[in-house]
Formats: structure tokens, C-alpha cells, sequence
């Protein structure tokens, strides 16, 4: 399953991306909380600097981390409580990709032109 | 302790944590997995998708606020996600930070943030304004 085989790097991608998105966590928490201060504090200057195109390609690839950790997730799960899970475990991983990149088409297509100003 | 290879069916998981409380956090990454993808995924939809993510302003986030179901929804995947994203950042750590010492620090500092953290977010999804937060106290101090 490991030494550079599918599972090794399914794990990688899980845990590079799990740390990824812990850390997105916090930081979205804290800047959505800004709130807090209401219409005239800080948060609608905050979220107008994350508005700026970088932010914005970035925020696709927190959502194509949680897609990735998401779906990956599931075949952690069907690997641990079913009989069959880890005999198709690295069937499962390309499945897992293929979805991942089927997902991502019409989420790039939404929010692409949207970046472009052309939505 | 360094934790050997993640174990693979539940078995294995009884086999290789001593202790129930490592088993429980195992079944809970489990479970709370699985919410959190319909969780996230609605989240994702409602923000990104059904709405153009770059135009989320104050009054958005007050109007989305203002709803019960929202409040709910959200709570339920602030404490999923929080519960999960920092265990999972504990399994991290005990699998890099080798020193005890260091180890310790990098926890206390971790579970210090993330109480933290939480605690903004419950906050600001039930009270919204710290005006109104400051109204509710008044209220019960005539």
C-alpha cells in the first residue's frame, strides 16, 4: 500500500491538504467574526482586500483541497468498515481523483469569469 | 507516543490504541467525516456557487445571519470542522514534533487558538453585533 504507491501519495494529498484547510479554518473563522464590530468596522475592508484576484484563485484551491479531502475521506471510510474497501483502495483513489477533477470543471466555469469580471 | 501507521479497519484501531480515548477520537474523525461532507459541501454551494463569492459584504453576511437555519447549520459545521480539523492537526504533530517539550508547547499553543477561535465564531453567529451583544446584557440589567 505505501513506498510510493497510490495509498502513500492518497495520504500525502489527505494530510498536506487536512493541515491546509485546518489552518484556512481558523483564519476564515476569525475574519467572518469581524462581523462582530458591524457595518462600520473592519470587516468590510477585510473581505474587500480578500476580494483581489489572488485571494479569490486561492479560495479555489481551498475548495479543491476540501473536495479532495472530502471524497478521499469517504474512501478512507469504506476502507475501514468494509470488507472490500482495501482490496480497491488505489481503484478507488483514481476514482477519487477523476471525481475531484469532474466537480472542479463546473466550479472553475462559475467562478473563473467571475474573477475575470466577466460573470 | 509515536503513533504507528494509521490503523486500517476497526479492528486494527481496538489493536493499536491503548486507550478508549484514541479509539473514540478515531471513530469521531470518522463520523464527523462523513457530516462534514455534507456540511462543507453545503456551505461551499450556498457561498460560492449559488452566490458570487466576491461580492460577500457585511450586509450578506447579515442578511445570512438574520436566518435561524443558517445559525444552526453553521454551528453544527464550526463545531464538526473544529473538532476535526484540530484533532487532525494533533495527529500531525505527534506524528513531526518528536520532542516532548516542544511537543507540549505546539498543543498548548494549538488547543489555546482553536478555544479561541471557536469561541469567536459561536459568538459571532448568535450574538452578530457586539451593539446588540451589549443591548442582550443591558436587557437582563434594567
Amino acid at each position: 500500500m505505501y513506498r510510493g504507491r497510490e495509498g502513500q501519495w492518497a495520504f500525502v494529498l489527505h494530510r498536506l491538504s487536512g493541515v491546509a484547510l485546518a489552518l484556512f479554518l481558523l483564519l476564515h473563522v476569525v475574519d467572518i467574526s469581524l462581523v462582530m464590530w458591524g457595518p462600520d468596522g473592519p470587516f468590510n475592508a477585510f473581505l474587500a482586500f480578500y476580494h483581489q484576484w489572488p485571494f479569490r484563485v486561492g479560495l479555489i484551491v481551498v475548495i479543491a483541497g476540501v473536495v479532495y479531502h472530502a471524497l478521499n475521506g469517504l474512501r478512507i471510510i469504506i476502507m475501514d468498515f468494509t470488507s472490500w474497501g482495501v482490496r480497491y483502495q488505489s481503484q478507488m483513489w483514481y476514482g477519487v481523483l477523476g471525481l475531484t477533477t469532474l466537480i472542479g470543471i463546473p466550479v472553475l466555469w462559475k467562478i473563473v469569469p467571475e474573477i475575470l469580471g466577466i460573470a | 507516543m509515536a503513533r504507528a501507521a494509521a490503523p486500517r479497519t476497526f479492528r486494527d484501531a481496538k489493536a493499536a490504541y491503548q486507550t478508549n480515548g484514541e479509539l473514540a477520537w478515531w471513530v469521531f474523525m470518522r463520523v464527523s467525516g462523513f457530516l462534514l461532507v455534507f456540511l462543507t459541501f453545503g456551505h461551499l454551494w450556498a457561498n460560492n456557487i449559488a452566490f458570487n463569492a466576491g461580492e460577500i459584504d457585511f450586509d450578506y453576511v447579515a442578511s445570512r445571519f438574520a436566518q435561524p437555519s443558517v445559525r444552526v447549520f453553521n454551528s453544527f459545521l464550526l463545531l464538526f470542522a473544529m473538532l476535526h480539523g484540530m484533532n487532525g492537526l494533533r495527529y500531525s504533530i505527534e506524528d513531526y514534533v518528536k520532542r516532548p517539550g516542544r511537543r507540549l508547547a505546539w498543543k498548548v499553543t494549538l488547543y489555546t487558538v482553536a478555544g479561541i477561535v471557536f469561541v469567536l465564531g459561536i459568538m459571532a453567529l448568535w450574538t452578530f453585533t457586539l451593539s446588540e451583544m451589549g443591548d442582550a446584557v443591558r436587557a437582563l440589567n434594567p
